[in-house]
C-alpha cells in the first residue's frame, strides 16, 4: 500500500489519472482515494441528472467506485477514468431504478410530462442544464443523461434499460428537442454577448 | 443550431463537474467502505487458513505421515546403497567417489521434494509474467 506522506501527496495531487490507475490497481489505496477526490462529484452529478435523489446518488457513486477499484485491471485507458467510472454508475443506477420500483421505460413514458415551457431570450431567462433536464419526463431524461452523460450509445441503454432500441432513441429525441428549446435562450444570449465583444 | 453543434454543446456541459462541498467526505465514504471491505476479507482469509491449517495438521498427525516418511527414506536408502555396490562390483564407479557425499535415500526425497517445490515456484511466476 502506497505511503502517507508530503511527497507521495504532492505525486498524487500531480499525477495524471493513468498513473493514479497504474498505482491503484497495485493496491494503493490512497491513489484510488485521489482518483475519487477528482471524480467523485462528477459522478454523484450525473447520477442526479438521471433523476436520482442526493443520498441514492451517493449510495450509487460509492457502490461504482469500489466496483471500480475491484475491476480496475479492466481499466486500459481508452477513454476517461471519469467516462469509464460514470459508465459503471449509469448502469448501476439504472439496475437500482429498475429493481426498486419494477419500473419499465414503456410505463414511465406514459407519467404526465412536463410543460416545455420555453422562456425568452434574455440574462434574466438564463437556465442551466440541471434546470432544463428537469423539464424532461422521467424516460426522456433518463436515456438522454445516459446516452450524454453516461456515455452508452443508444444500443448499450436500451439494453441496460432492457427496452427496444427504437423507444430509447424516441425517447432521446424527444429529450433533445425539448434541452434544445430551453437551451437555446442560453446561447443565444451568450454568443450575443460574444458577438458584441 | 445544427443537430451535431447542439450534441457537442450538450457533452461539454454534461462533462462540467458540479462542485460539491462535501467531496472530501464523500472520499473518506467510499476509502471507509473499501477498507471495511479489505479487512472482512483479510480475517476471512485469515480464518479460512487457520482452520485449513488445523484440519491438514491435525491430518498429517493422525496419518502417521512421519513414520511413513521414514520408512520410505529407509527403504530408498538401501536401494541407492544396492545399486551402488553394483556399480562398484561392475567396475564402473570406482570406490571412494561417492562416499563423501550425502547420497542417501533422506537426501533424495528431500532433493525431490524441494525439486518438485521449486518447479511450482518456476510456474507460478511464469504465469504472473504472462
Amino acid at each position: 500500500m502506497a505511503q502517507s506522506s508530503p511527497g507521495a501527496f504532492a505525486m498524487r495531487a500531480t499525477a495524471h489519472d493513468l498513473e493514479l490507475v497504474a498505482l491503484a490497481a497495485a493496491g494503493g489505496r490512497e491513489a484510488f482515494g485521489e482518483l475519487v477526490r477528482r471524480h467523485g462529484s462528477a459522478v454523484r452529478g450525473l447520477l442526479r441528472r438521471m433523476g436520482a435523489d442526493g443520498a441514492s446518488a451517493d449510495d450509487v457513486a460509492q457502490d461504482a467506485f469500489l466496483a471500480a477499484f475491484e475491476q480496475i485491471a479492466d481499466f486500459r485507458g481508452e477513454g476517461t477514468f471519469a467516462g469509464w467510472v460514470k459508465r459503471i454508475a449509469a448502469r448501476l443506477y439504472v439496475k437500482r431504478w429498475r429493481r426498486e420500483a419494477r419500473r419499465d421505460l414503456a410505463a414511465e413514458a406514459l407519467e404526465r410530462e412536463r410543460p416545455a415551457d420555453i422562456r425568452q431570450s434574455g440574462a434574466a431567462d438564463r437556465i442551466d442544464l440541471d434546470d432544463a433536464l428537469r423539464a424532461l419526463s422521467g424516460a426522456e431524461r433518463l436515456c438522454v443523461t445516459l446516452c450524454y452523460g453516461g456515455g452508452l450509445s443508444h444500443a448499450e441503454a436500451a439494453s441496460a434499460l432492457n427496452t427496444p432500441l427504437g423507444t430509447v432513441k424516441s425517447h432521446v429525441k424527444r429529450g433533445l428537442d425539448k434541452l434544445k428549446a430551453r437551451l437555446a435562450p442560453v446561447r443565444s444570449v451568450g454568443d450575443a454577448e460574444s458577438d458584441h465583444g | 443550431m445544427a443537430d451535431r453543434t447542439f450534441e457537442m454543446e450538450l457533452d461539454r456541459m454534461f462533462g462540467e463537474a458540479p462542485a460539491m462541498a462535501d467531496a472530501d467526505v464523500f472520499t473518506s465514504r467510499v476509502l471507509g467502505r473499501l477498507d471495511r471491505g479489505w479487512n472482512l476479507r483479510q480475517l476471512l482469509i485469515g480464518g479460512l487458513g487457520l482452520a485449513g491449517g488445523v484440519i491438514g495438521g491435525a491430518q498429517i498427525v493422525g496419518s502417521d505421515v512421519i513414520g511413513r516418511l521414514t520408512a520410505l527414506g529407509a527403504h530408498s536408502d538401501r536401494l541407492v546403497s544396492a545399486r551402488l555396490d553394483q556399480l562398484h562390483v561392475a567396475g564402473i564407479l570406482p570406490d571412494g567417489v561417492l562416499e563423501a557425499l550425502p547420497v542417501n535415500g533422506e537426501a533424495l526425497v528431500m532433493s525431490a521434494a524441494l525439486a518438485v517445490l521449486a518447479v511450482g515456484f518456476a510456474v507460478v511466476r511464469a504465469v504472473r509474467d504472462i
